[in-house]
């Protein structure tokens, strides 16, 4: 196959589709036309908002996360090796989700609390 | 022979690709592949989990990418390292448990309650009803009397029976559904009384 374009095509191609599909999505993001509303607010078990700041910290994280590994990513591309995860970074992530879902289920058992305390009271 | 025949397929297969790319991005650009719900509930509000699983697979597959298109010839990489496995299954499993989280409790999906679920009216009456919508970020309903000439209900839920009942109807239901997700909705009954 060397010597073919087929390769340097099939990249290009990818590369292509890659840069189009991350370009629709963004600028749909950025019009609106995807809805970000509420992004960083939580939904009790009413159906009310509340401002979540274990979002905001989820948030900040995948964001650090994935820039710093595309970087890693981009810089070793020559050499043809994935780079891999540090164990401390998988711990952080692992401790942000788990910050993120543990705010989300205390938030639904705060209501299941208190629906059950004004059941009891009716 | 053999590498006429590859190298055919090969064309072959990296046309479908193009035109597989080409349609995907002509039906997102056009709006009949519609993402405006990407990333959120079935509420409408957007969801933490569902954005941070886009980005980490975007950024992996990109990564992927990188790392297959940067060698001449380009080349698949020989493994794939445990951390980038463990990274994406945090990713994922944290939206997992947070749908798991969301939709726990007796009731699970979001749902419409009316009450009064009976009633009884004679012609001309009103009856009030109110909805409660559950585990949904907008409250608001629409009110609609599924039978015709069978009374009107306003947006408030303040159903009014017709002045003059027709014939052979005894009993009218009224709907509401959730302006968020029209899918959702529960109904009452009223019984007429000539």
């Amino acid at each position: 196959m060397a010597g073919t374009p087929v390769p340097a095509l099939v990249t290009r191609v990818v590369f292509g589709f890659l840069i189009a599909l991350a370009g629709a999505i963004f600028a749909q993001i950025l019009s609106g036309r995807i809805h970000t509303k509420f992004l960083l607010h939580g939904t009790r078990k009413d159906g009310s908002r509340y401002f979540s700041p274990e979002r905001v910290q989820l948030l900040l994280f995948t964001l650090w996360t994935a820039g710093n590994y595309f970087v890693s990513a981009a810089q070793n591309a020559g050499r043809g090796i994935l780079p891999d995860v540090s164990q401390q970074t998988l711990m952080l992530l692992g401790g942000s989700h788990a910050l993120y879902l543990g705010g989300k289920a205390y938030f639904m058992l705060l209501m299941k609390q208190q629906i059950g305390k004004k059941e009891a009271g009716s | 022979m053999n590498s006429v025949l590859t190298t055919a397929v090969s064309w072959v297969a990296l046309g479908f690709i193009a035109f597989l790319g080409v349609s995907v991005i002509y039906l997102i650009w056009t709006g009949r592949i519609n993402l405006a719900r990407l990333v959120s509930e079935s509420n409408g509000d957007a969801s933490m989990s569902r954005f941070q699983l886009l980005i980490f697979t975007f950024v992996i597959a990109a990564s992927l990418f990188l790392v297959i298109a940067s060698p001449n010839p380009p080349k698949f990489p020989d493994n794939i390292p445990s951390g980038v496995l463990v990274l994406l299954g945090i990713s994922s499993s944290s939206y997992l448990v947070s749908k798991g989280i969301q939709f726990s409790g007796d009731q699970g999906l979001p749902g419409v309650t009316v009450t009064p679920a009976a009633s009884h009216a004679k012609a001309g009456e009103k009856v009030q009803f109110s909805a409660t919508v559950a585990r949904a970020g907008d409250q608001a309903v629409t009110w609609t009397v599924e039978s015709k000439n069978c009374g009107t209900v306003d947006d408030n839920g303040l159903y009014t029976a017709p002045a003059q009942v027709p014939p052979g109807v005894t009993m009218v239901t009224v709907r509401a559904a959730s302006k968020a997700d029209p899918a959702v909705s529960d109904t009452a009954t009223v019984v007429l009384a000539a």
